[in-house]
């Protein structure tokens, strides 16, 4: 109950956040750009990380 | 309360004031990149509320910690985390992903089944502050993803997603612990025990994260084979 909740309330309510104010160069699925990192994840000088939390 | 567990208190409070710093100084760097490329983005509004919403939140925790007998950290400088090789608003798309998608939506989690349970007059009025800010910054990656990924494609996220989770739990967390992190008194002081945290977690992910992630445009499978990778086997049948 709980998580269908926080899901309700941070992703859908994100959803609506997003869109909130000009999104003025939205495309549609057939315009949208490649992906953006091409094959530099293989290369990629540092690794990546993630954030601590509670 | 015993001292083991009195120091233990203050330690998990002094570790939060830390992740606040790290937050605040993060949400500014990322509000100015957002306004480089997407100017009308309500994200950077939003990211420079939460950096200052964050730096009150480290006084809060370094509050708590002092109360327990536990110095906070000052605040001090804290990398980008996103890889070398992504292109900048790929780099700023990761971390957002990575502290408020993942790390502030498990907070928002942690939090909520801390209030849930009775704590001490001052924790509870903390928690409570803290937990009102919280749904917001997580909300707000979640809008900043959605935006993207009406943008552009954002799929390259998703094998970046396992490093991102190895960088938010450590992997203690998926491990046996000692028996005064399992104290249950630990809730009144504002921490959850151990295999508690590490249930929430992991049903945050499961229910939260996970579809999240799917319902933009990024495939969450690489995330579950990490997670179903520390879980180890399902019990057997009888």
């Amino acid at each position: 109950m709980l998580f269908r909740k926080l899901f309700q309330v941070l992703v859908l309510g994100g959803a609506v956040v997003g869109s909130a104010t000009g999104c003025s160069t939205r495309a549609d699925a057939q315009t949208k750009p490649a992906p953006r990192d091409g094959g530099a994840a293989a290369d990629a000088g540092t690794a990546g990380g993630g954030v601590k939390g509670w | 309360m015993n001292e083991a567990l009195r120091r233990l208190v203050g330690e998990a409070w002094a570790f939060r004031t830390r992740v606040e710093h790290d937050a605040a100084s993060r949400f500014t760097r990322l509000a100015a990149a957002i306004s480089s490329f997407d100017p009308a983005s309500p994200a950077i509004a939003l990211m420079e509320r939460a950096a200052a919403d964050e730096r009150r939140h480290a006084g809060l925790c370094a509050e708590l910690s002092l109360a327990y007998g536990e110095r906070a950290p000052e605040e001090g400088a804290f990398p980008e985390i996103a890889p070398a090789g992504l292109p900048p608003r790929a780099a700023v798309l990761y971390e957002v992903v990575a502290a408020c998608c993942i790390t502030e939506t498990e907070s928002v989690a942690t939090v909520t089944t801390l209030l849930a349970a009775p704590a001490e007059g001052r924790v509870r009025e903390i928690l409570h502050e803290i937990a009102r800010d919280e749904v917001v910054h997580g909300r707000m990656g979640w809008g900043h993803l959605a935006r993207e990924a009406a943008q552009t494609d954002v799929s390259f996220l998703a094998q970046w997603i396992p490093t991102m989770l190895a960088g938010t739990a450590d992997e203690g967390l998926f491990a046996e612990a000692a028996p005064e992190y399992e104290s249950e008194e630990l809730l009144r002081h504002g921490v959850l025990p151990h295999s508690r945290k590490r249930a929430i977690f992991v049903a945050t992910l499961e229910g939260v994260v996970f579809p999240g992630l799917e319902r933009f445009g990024v495939d969450p499978e690489a995330g579950r084979t990490w997670l179903a990778a520390r879980q180890g086997p399902p019990p057997a049948r009888a």
